[in-house]
């Protein structure tokens, strides 16, 4: 799991060109919208771009983005989950 | 409804001419040159030992947050603060409407996009570069910017954008609207630069981009640019000069016809040839194109100072743009930057005469001094 975490850290990094930032600059389990990294609803839709080309997985319910995307150890839990 | 016609009658383009003339209350630049500083007026000119020319980057912290930067590409970054250095010289937060015009749009993102379209076999792709692959990318950022809801159009005509874009500022204006942004953005893409390459246009490598008109080489050196403008109805401290007209035509048979063009252009706008101070000449470093305006140069603009200003920013479609830049500066200025000038008669610049071409678009611009 933390091998993921720390891939999935500079994954984002990239996806959502977030240059200013070091995959140690992102706690495991803070928030990525709002108050936390300050994420909007762009960001939201890059991230399922991610999940479906990095993991092959599409999330089938766009209800679910909040939850799934709330910080990186919950894309994380939903990679395992989701994962073929 | 009335009152509305009346306005429309009422108002006279300054000079006279057949469209309506503007005063140019505020500029901005981003270019090969360091131009973003408009307290600066080319003090010293950036030397390249390439065929290819790309922006000096100004501080984009100063015009956007860290959140809207990280997805802008590079025309995005330079297009839009460019209008935005225009809209603050001008002193103005809310332009009445935003004329545009790009060649090529944005074309490094596009490729990007296109590019990822296939390598996922037209599936999911990034929602930001498809959001920045279209040609208005830039105007309707400036206008999310600077909450401007009112009339926004972006014109891609080759090398007829930017004065297509004037053209549509000017009838804005005698359709009663006011404190037009106006401006050209492009930039010189890998594609682009080797479509350049391929097709000869470039002037080969090692080369000097203040050497390109002599006799040494041939070819162009490929550009960039960004530049914009407040055209107004009413001077203010800050106006910099009038736009008093623009003309375009394409394909011009021979030297003549360009001639009498010229010539008709000017007395369209009450004006002649011999009110004109200054020329400045769209000449490019390519031979075969050079040849006609090194004739007009030397047989027809006989008392006026000739300035170029591709060696500063490189040809590309909308360079007349970074033209418009340079005239503002001279007027406001009355100074002709060493740097520019071609044959210096001494002339002082009050009455600017500006004739540019790209391929076979061929395009002229008045301007007067304040």
């Amino acid at each position: 799991m933390s091998e993921l975490i720390a891939t999935l850290k500079v994954q984002i990094i990239e996806q959502l060109n977030l240059q200013h930032l070091k995959p140690e600059d992102i706690g495991d389990d803070q928030p990525l919208f709002v108050e936390g990294l300050g994420l909007d609803s762009i960001d939201a839709l890059e991230l399922i771009v991610l999940l479906q080309q990095q993991y092959g997985i599409k999330l089938a319910n766009p209800q679910d983005g909040p939850t799934v995307f709330k910080t990186v150890r919950t894309i994380a839990d939903y990679i395992t989950a989701h994962k073929k | 409804m009335s009152n509305q016609k009346e306005n429309k009658t009422v108002f006279k383009a300054p000079f006279g001419g057949l469209g309506a003339g503007l005063f140019i209350n505020g500029i901005g630049c981003i270019s090969p040159q360091r131009t973003f500083d408009n307290s600066e007026f080319l003090a010293e000119v950036k030397e390249y030992n390439t065929n290819r020319l790309t922006c000096v980057d100004a501080d984009y912290t100063k015009f956007f947050d860290a959140g809207s930067i990280r997805r802008m590409g590079r025309l995005m970054k330079y297009g839009t603060a460019a209008g935005m250095i225009a809209l603050r010289d001008a002193g103005l937060e809310v332009p009445g409407a935003i004329s545009t015009g790009t060649a090529l749009g944005l074309p490094e993102v596009s490729q990007k996009f296109l590019k990822s379209l296939i390598e996922v076999d037209e599936t999911i792709v990034s929602p930001t570069t498809f959001i920045q692959s279209t040609h208005n990318t830039v105007s309707s950022n400036i206008a999310l910017l600077c909450k401007c809801f009112s009339h926004n159009n972006t014109f891609s005509h080759k090398g007829f954008s930017f004065e297509s874009a004037l053209t549509d500022a000017q009838l804005l204006v005698l359709e009663n609207m006011n404190n037009i942004l106006v401006g050209a953005y492009d930039e010189v893409s890998d594609y682009k630069y080797a479509a350049m390459k391929k097709t000869k246009e470039l002037r080969g490598e090692p080369c000097n981009n203040l050497d390109i008109y002599g006799e040494k080489g041939n070819g162009v050196i490929a550009g960039e640019g960004a530049a914009f403008f407040v055209l107004a109805k009413e001077k203010t401290e800050n106006t910099y000069g009038s736009f008093v007209g623009n003309k375009t035509f394409y394909k011009p048979e021979s030297t003549e016809e360009i001639r009498n063009h010229i010539l008709s252009f000017l007395k369209e706008n009450n004006s002649s040839l011999e009110d004109i101070d200054v020329v400045i000449t769209g000449i490019s470093g390519a031979k075969e194109t050079d040849a006609t305006r090194i004739d007009l140069n030397k047989n027809l603009f006989t008392t006026q100072t000739i300035i170029a200003y591709k060696h500063l920013c490189g040809e590309y479609m909308t360079s007349s743009a970074f033209a418009f830049w340079l005239a503002s500066k001279m007027m406001k200025s009355q100074q002709i930057p060493d740097s520019v000038i071609l044959e210096n008669r001494n002339r002082s610049p009050k009455n600017i005469l500006l004739y540019n071409s790209h391929k076979h678009n061929h395009s002229l611009m008045l301007f007067k001094a304040c």
